[in-house]
């Protein structure tokens, strides 16, 4: 197991560098000009201030040495400096990783427990009005537009019915909690500022169930799809047959079973939901990652897109492992098969 | 299906319902506006180029002159009270307001002028490229400033209103790392001091920044003129239209800054918001090639002429921006140097399909000719520029004039526009300043060279001239010229120059836009009781 775990680590440090090496070449072949997307219409024709701006963001060098710097910066901890920011890049992930991190989160373990529950019973219920709800909502979850499901959900609970707050992370009147994981709900809590935690939580319910609509649905249908293929199974019949009661054969056989295609979704969609948040960002004027990704590469920021790609790349790769090493929990013939 | 929806809808309103929210008590202390604050990358007056941080620099910061809002020809006084060239007309000498303290209560002097405009210079961030007319600045004593001009033929006093020639503390701002001396752009390193506080003599002071959330400004106590109405303002980050309408309605935010036409549309009759408006010298132009190297039948006048005459401006401007906005004869738009909208009816671009048809019959193409428009997939004013594009295409083909569509990312179009790459194309403009050179210079240098065309020696001069001349009737003149030869090469067309409109609450009043950078009067802003 743990040469198991050594191989895969030492995979993920190679695929997540050619993942930034594929990201790099690819921007570096779009036919824009990343100083010129930075200065404006008077600077950019002064040749004197292109130079010196192509000279301070190393855009002069050959291609390679770029990418040189690049991968001499990330074995010392430095992932360079945005160009649209200015800033180091790393400082800004800092800065907006943590409002991604506390949405996607929240998102996913709603995703998860308003949805296993749903498809379990939708499955054992199957054609009764909570199959028909089940399905639905699946349905409306996964094909509504996030812009759309975002601006209905803030113009009727905000706007309209006046029951939720509005955009951003917490209200103007009340102080953010001092950052120590920069999660406000966690950060409020260990400063006991039960008023900032009340009102943070206020501010992710409108967000988060927007984010998580279109996960919730995945979740809902592979859920019921695969208790429904369990519930065929012959050891399903073999303990009706031995007189187990309904909620045994649930949860002691049916749930373990048909949970593993659920488990390997549930890794892809909370990477899914901590990369990918940005309309729900935007509408809500959500301070994280997804914004600005989005700045970086319309602006062809270099750097920028650099860091984010292999913080993107590590999500995935650390999110597949753990799905992975999950499923040895959960399936006993694959520890069986790792342990050999 | 029906009660489907209802259980959807009942329980998703009760996971709302049940977390008790706390009221949106508006305090009538602090005054919040509704701002896409996003594209600020820092706070720096040396160093600032982007759209929005001017609304904060004009509430913290003053000038030595500044402009109302409705003349932007005649400068006004700010920390110099007068002003008179000296040395045969190569300085102007300014005189600086007695008494005048920073927040911190320290007193402004010329030594904090010659710091505050040297390290513009030094810095040599964007924003030096705009002082590029600035000679030495001289302390004669510690009330009284010289600025040598390097062509006293160019105008500089309206250049010294934009934000970017803000005066700060020189003993606050060098507390924090801010250099002056030749070789700032590699030492000076307060931009991270400057990014979340100011250093200036305006009527707030900013106490903090956080990216993408909002920008927090305190009253200053030390103003030297009527203070501030506000104890506090907060530039709120709300990056989307709709949300800003919901967040204006409920008076969570008391100015709405980012609202698209339809949306400003649909306060019409709400009691709690009106609407503003206010001029602006931003424009949006359409340009023609004369290179024939990029299209042959362009390269000649008349066939560029008979396409301005086919385009239907009127409709342009009702159909896609709701009739907010104006249009300038050419380049220079209205408010500038005596330009004015009845000059474009007088000889500006005009609609007329038969002089289009005899235009082309002229070129040599009377069933028309094909050319290509590239431009930014993006919008202006939250109308795409492919809808303009579009329009424009359909009157254009109505006399034979096909015009191909090639949209394309922003950072691609600037590189072929610049690169002088492009047949056509449409292009925003705006200027940190109203100096009219900003736009006459680059319209017969830069925005030339990109459209393959080579301007008359007679064009040359009124531009020069235009520049060096101080008497306003004489100015307005020369460059009623120089925009009737820019009508007749049929280069340049000035689409529109937009009105901006924003949403106010009634929880204020007092509340005035205006067509200098800063956009608006902060200051002069009031609770309404």
């Amino acid at each position: 197991m743990f040469r198991y775990l050594v191989m895969r680590v030492a995979g993920m440090a190679v695929m997540a560098l050619l993942a930034t090496l594929v990201v790099f070449l690819i921007a570096n072949q779009v036919p824009g000009d990343p100083v010129l997307a930075q200065l404006g219409d008077l600077a950019a024709s002064d040749p004197n201030m292109v130079a010196r701006y192509r000279a301070r963001w190393g855009l002069d060098r050959p291609l390679w040495e770029q990418y040189w710097i690049f991968l001499r910066g990330i074995f010392n901890g430095d992932l360079g400096v945005s160009i649209s920011t200015q800033r180091p890049v790393l400082d800004d992930i800092r800065q907006y990783a943590p409002a991604t991190v506390e949405l996607a989160t929240i998102s996913f373990f709603l995703s998860l427990i308003v949805g296993i529950p749903l498809g379990v019973l939708a499955a054992i219920r199957r054609d009764t009005w909570i199959d028909n709800f089940a399905r639905f909502l699946s349905l409306a979850g996964v094909s509504s537009p996030t812009f759309w499901l975002a601006f209905i959900m803030l113009a009727l609970f905000y706007g309209g019915l006046q029951i939720a707050p509005g955009p951003g992370r917490i209200d103007l009147s009340v102080i953010s909690p001092p950052s120590v994981t920069g999660l406000f709900l966690i950060d409020a809590a260990i400063a006991g500022d039960w008023e900032a935690w009340r009102n943070a939580a206020g501010h992710l319910i409108l967000p988060s169930i927007v984010l998580a609509s279109g996960t919730l649905g995945l979740i809902t249908r592979t859920t019921r799809a695969s208790m429904l293929e369990a519930m065929t199974q012959d050891y399903v019949r073999v303990a009706r047959a031995k007189g187990l009661t309904e909620r045994k054969i649930v949860i002691g056989h049916l749930l373990p079973n048909a949970l593993i295609p659920v488990v390997t979704l549930g890794g892809l969609a909370y990477a899914v939901l901590l990369t990918g948040a940005v309309m729900t960002e935007t509408i809500f004027s959500w301070p994280g990652l997804g914004r600005y990704t989005f700045r970086s590469a319309v602006a062809l920021d270099f750097p920028g897109i650099m860091g984010i790609t292999l913080v993107v790349a590590v999500v995935y790769l650390v999110i597949n492992l753990l799905t992975d090493l999950s499923y040895a929990l959960l399936d006993p013939r694959v520890a069986r098969e790792r342990a050999e | 299906m029906i009660r489907n929806t209802l259980v959807w809808l009942c329980s998703t309103t009760a996971i709302a319902a049940v977390m008790a929210l706390p009221a949106h008590a508006q305090k009538k202390t602090t005054l919040v506006v509704g701002l896409d604050i996003s594209d600020g990358r820092n706070y720096d007056t040396a160093r600032s180029a982007d759209l929005t941080p001017p609304l904060t620099h004009g509430a913290v910061y003053d000038g030595l002159l500044t402009l109302s809002a409705d003349d932007l020809v005649n400068v006004k006084p700010a920390l110099a009270t007068a002003w008179t060239l000296v040395n045969n007309g190569t300085a102007w000498r300014f005189q600086l307001r007695p008494g005048v303290k920073f927040w911190n209560g320290d007193p402004m002097t010329a030594e904090d002028v010659k710091f505050s405009l040297d390290r513009l210079v030094n810095v040599k961030d964007q924003p030096a490229t705009y002082a590029s007319n600035m000679g030495a600045v001289t302390i004669v004593d510690p009330m009284t400033v010289e600025i040598a001009m390097k062509n006293p033929k160019e105008p500089l006093l309206l250049d010294l209103t934009a934000p970017s020639f803000a005066i700060y503390s020189a003993k606050l701002a060098k507390a924090n790392g801010a250099v002056s001396e030749p070789g700032a752009d590699q030492t000076d390193k307060a931009t991270t001091w400057l990014n979340g506080n100011s250093a200036g003599t305006g009527p707030y002071r900013m106490v903090g920044w956080e990216r993408n959330v909002s920008v927090t400004l305190q009253k200053n106590a030390n103003y030297w003129g009527k203070p501030a109405e506000f104890e506090r303002v907060v530039i709120r980050h709300i990056a989307d239209g709709a949300a800003q309408l919901l967040a204006v309605r409920r008076g969570d935010v008391d100015i709405a800054m980012n609202l698209s036409a339809e949306q400003l549309d649909s306060l019409k009759g709400n009691a709690d918001v009106s609407v503003i408006q206010g001029a602006s010298t931003d424009t949006l132009y359409f340009c023609l090639t004369s290179n024939p190297e990029m299209n042959a039948t362009l390269a000649k006048k008349e066939a560029r002429q008979a396409v301005v005459s086919a385009i239907d401006y009127d409709g342009l401007i009702k159909g896609l921006v709701g009739g907010f906005a104006d249009r300038p004869p050419n380049f220079l738009p209205a408010g500038i140097a005596g330009t004015t909208v009845e000059q474009t009816k007088e000889f500006g671009a005009k609609e007329d399909l038969a002089k289009a048809k005899a235009l082309l019959a002229a070129a040599g193409v009377p069933n028309g000719f094909e050319f290509e428009l590239i431009y930014p997939n993006a919008a202006y004013f939250s109308t795409s520029y492919q809808l303009m594009a579009q329009k424009i295409q359909s009157d254009v083909a109505r006399v034979g004039i096909k015009m191909n569509l090639k949209p394309m990312d922003n950072v691609n179009w600037r590189a072929q526009f610049n690169g002088a790459k492009s047949q056509a194309t449409i292009a925003p403009w705006n200027s940190p300043s109203p100096n009219p050179y900003l736009w006459t210079g680059a319209s017969v240098q830069r925005v030339a060279v990109r459209m393959g065309w080579k301007p008359s020696q007679e064009l040359l001069d009124l531009v020069s001239a235009g520049a060096a001349e101080n008497d306003v009737a004489k100015q307005k003149a020369i460059y009623e010229k120089y925009q009737r030869i820019l009508v007749d090469n049929a280069n340049y067309i000035t689409l529109m120059q937009p009105i901006y409109r924003v949403a106010v609450h009634k929880n204020i009043k007092d509340v005035k836009l205006t067509p200098n950078v800063w956009k608006m009067e902060l200051a002069q802003i009031k609770p309404a009781s």
